[in-house]
């Protein structure tokens, strides 16, 4: 018998329930699209002195107005944490369920700034990734359209139960895709790519540059011209370097093998630093190695690197051991490790 | 180590810093932060959306890394306690919904604690005895406020604060006009040590007779602000570190001027520094000597525990349930408004 907890904020409803087994035991929600985060907590309490035993948490990540969608993740990871039980992240989106007998119809939820973020479903499955919109454009969609976001905008033919639901949520972490991140679809402003820093894959012409990078930034430890060379002719790796008013101001290497990638460098020239070029290289090696279909990643640090540490936690890289005197006599390497699910 | 205290983690997310910390009675156990510093560095400011989303990236990792750092599991956690406010209100949730998280997957009571009371109550990790009474003088780049503490868990009061600045965000400000850039603070310290900090007089906001009648104990620092920023376009050939000494000085001189007024006052011989620009080397210097001169005692806890931290979360939070504080509701309520309405939410 499975016991499941399920949690979604990412409408102005918030919705928490139990379900056992395909039976829905306890359901509570509240309409509110400014107070998710105290009535979570509080709707989760009620559910829990239904049945306090729960074998799994499954929640809504988004799309959804970002303030009140992290409240549900947020809670639903460290639950999950501290009950040591699996977290499942599903999409929103397809929580909604449409009228018995509808197969073929869209999905939109209120996005704020007069968008809606919203998704096609056919024979009941999803076509592609959430999108947002201008709800004019849905206006085109000769199919019917749930959700919030489709009241709200006249979109909707009918009032039907405009939330992602219990039930909606259970069938999508069974049968839907899973996600271990939020589905935030729009880039805030703010997270734009680093100002007039273009990224490239890395050719032979890059390497006196990035000699000169490597000794500025490690000095006696940098790699040797001959090392950079066989680097860039080996197989299974891919370099790709960031470029700033035509000069490489920093680049990042990968290798693929049997499904884990290890990350071989990330640089970034000292006077360039702080500019989330970083940042932005590791995210894109991610992106790299998601289309390799790694499901990890796998570095090495060296032990008070203050600079990289912070950008490696934030990217969900967990320590795993310790390697002594890796770097010479004293110098310990921290092995650290992401999970690409 | 008495071995039977209660063991508190707390969570702190109020601005740029994911951080978790935890804590054995009085006793730190770990101290873990997360920092999305470089991704607001070039904004020359925190971006609030920027850090909320750094926060839900970090949090699993940094609660994972400070119990490992602490050799514990989830389960021998007694309680939890989370800063409720203020600070940013997209980044305070993501605390308060996480440590609430934990809180009923646990079981267990969970303390919603004032960022500012918690810069304060540090101290209890370094200094023996409580803290109380003491004056607080807590300067950061969020805020800059003198505080009266009689019980760092239920009497803290606001005696004065910044009417513009804070303390911290003039640093970054002019740090940004002299071009060193983000965070203002270390880099302004360091160009300071080889200047002259009588070289130029800038103004001591809120220090004159007329100001004082409203504002006794409040700062001022756009003025101060202003004034180096009419200096550097008059004078050309300006010595940037002269430049960046007199003013430290400036901000120092007007800090430590109130904070040992308030002690004088009030008849209260304690003084505690905390908060970011706490850790300011001539804030220290100049504070050791005045203080000693005026016969108070002075804590400043070290420059790791002066910035936002879990750990001083997590002390607040012990201290509370030491003193049999009633645990915060379930569904602790955000709250953004800057001050002290309350210690424990
Ligand atoms: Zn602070």
């Amino acid at each position: 018998m499975t016991t499941s907890l399920v949690l979604d904020t990412s409408t102005s409803r918030t919705t928490v329930g139990i379900v056992q087994d395909g039976a829905e035991i306890a359901h509570f929600h509240h309409d509110d699209p400014l107070a998710h985060g105290e009535v979570l907590p509080r709707l989760v309490a009620q559910a829990l002195d239904v049945c306090s035993e729960v074998d799994e948490v499954i929640v809504g990540m988004g799309p959804g107005p970002f303030t009140g969608l992290r409240v549900a993740i947020a809670f639903g990871e460290s639950f999950a944490l501290a009950r040591k039980i699996p977290f499942i992240g599903i999409c929103s989106l397809d929580a909604i369920v449409p009228p018995p007998g509808t197969h073929d119809y869209a999905v939109a939820t209120d996005a704020r700034r007069k968008e809606v973020f919203w998704a096609r479903y056919e024979g009941g499955h999803r076509i592609g990734q959430a999108q947002t919109s201008s709800p004019i454009t849905l206006k085109l969609l000769d199919i019917p359209i749930f959700g919030e976001g489709a009241i709200k905008y006249g979109l909707a033919q009918s009032e039907h139960d405009p939330y992602p639901q219990v039930g909606g949520l259970i069938a999508a972490a069974r049968n839907g895709t899973h996600y271990s991140t939020p589905i935030y679809v729009r880039r805030p402003d703010a997270f734009a790519a680093p100002k007039d820093v273009t990224f490239r894959p890395m050719n032979a012409l890059d390497l006196v540059s990035i000699f000169d990078i490597e000794k500025r930034a490690y000095a006696k430890e940098s790699w040797s011209m001959a090392q950079l060379k066989e680097e860039l002719a080996s197989k299974n790796r891919w370099y790709l370097v960031a470029e700033k008013n035509s000069s490489v101001v920093g680049y990042v290497g990968g290798l693929c093998v049997h499904g884990v990638t290890d990350v071989l460098t990330l640089t970034v020239h000292p006077d360039f630093r702080r500019l989330g070029i970083a940042r932005e290289l590791l995210r894109r090696l991610i992106d790299w190695s998601r289309t390799q279909k790694a499901t990890a990643m796998m570095l090495e640090m060296r032990i008070g690197n203050v600079e990289a540490e912070p950008l490696y936690l934030a990217f969900g890289f967990v320590e795993i051991s310790h390697r002594d005197n890796y770097y010479g006599p004293g110098l310990t390497a921290i092995i650290m490790r992401k999970d690409l699910t | 180590m008495i071995t039977d205290q209660p063991i508190v983690l707390g969570i702190e997310t109020s601005c740029d810093e994911t951080a978790v910390g935890i804590v054995r009675g009085r006793h730190l156990l770990a101290n873990v932060i997360s920092s999305s510093v470089e991704e607001h560095a070039r904004f020359g400011g925190v971006v609030p959306e920027v850090a909320s989303r750094a926060h839900l990236e970090a949090m699993p990792s940094v609660i994972a890394q400070a119990l490992r750092e602490a050799k514990l599991s989830i389960d021998d956690v007694d309680a939890f306690a989370v800063t409720a406010g203020p600070g940013l209100i997209g980044a305070l949730l993501v605390g308060v919904s996480a440590a609430s998280g934990l809180a009923l997957g646990q079981g267990k009571p969970l303390y919603g604690v004032n960022h500012l009371s918690a810069h304060v109550a540090v101290d209890a990790l370094e200094s023996t005895g409580d803290i109380a009474p003491a004056i607080g003088l807590l300067v950061s780049g969020g805020h800059s406020s003198i505080l009266q503490i009689g019980d760092i868990t239920q009497d803290v009061r606001t005696m004065g604060q910044t009417i513009d600045d804070a303390a911290g965000e003039a640093f970054d400000k002019i740090a940004r006009i002299l071009g060193l850039g983000f965070p203002g603070g270390p880099a302004i310290d360091l160009e300071a040590r080889s200047g002259d900090p009588s070289a130029i007089a800038f103004p001591r906001g809120l220090t004159q007779a007329a100001d004082l009648v409203a504002h006794e104990f409040d700062f001022s620092f756009s003025g101060l602000k202003t004034a180096v920023a009419r200096y550097l376009a008059q004078t050309p050939n300006h010595i940037r570190a002269d430049v960046a000494a007199s003013f430290q000085e400036a901000i120092v001189d007007v800090l430590l001027q109130k904070a040992l007024k308030a002690c004088a006052q009030t008849g209260i011989d304690n003084l505690v520094i905390a908060g970011g620009v706490a850790a300011n080397s001539r804030l220290r210097e100049l504070a050791q000597l005045r203080s000693a001169k005026a016969g108070v005692h002075l804590s400043t806890p070290t420059p790791a525990l002066c910035t936002d931290n879990g750990a001083m979360v997590a002390i607040l939070g012990s201290l509370a349930l030491e003193k049999g504080a009633k645990p915060s509701e379930i569904g602790i309520c955000a709250d953004s408004s800057p001050g002290l309405a309350r210690v424990i939410f």
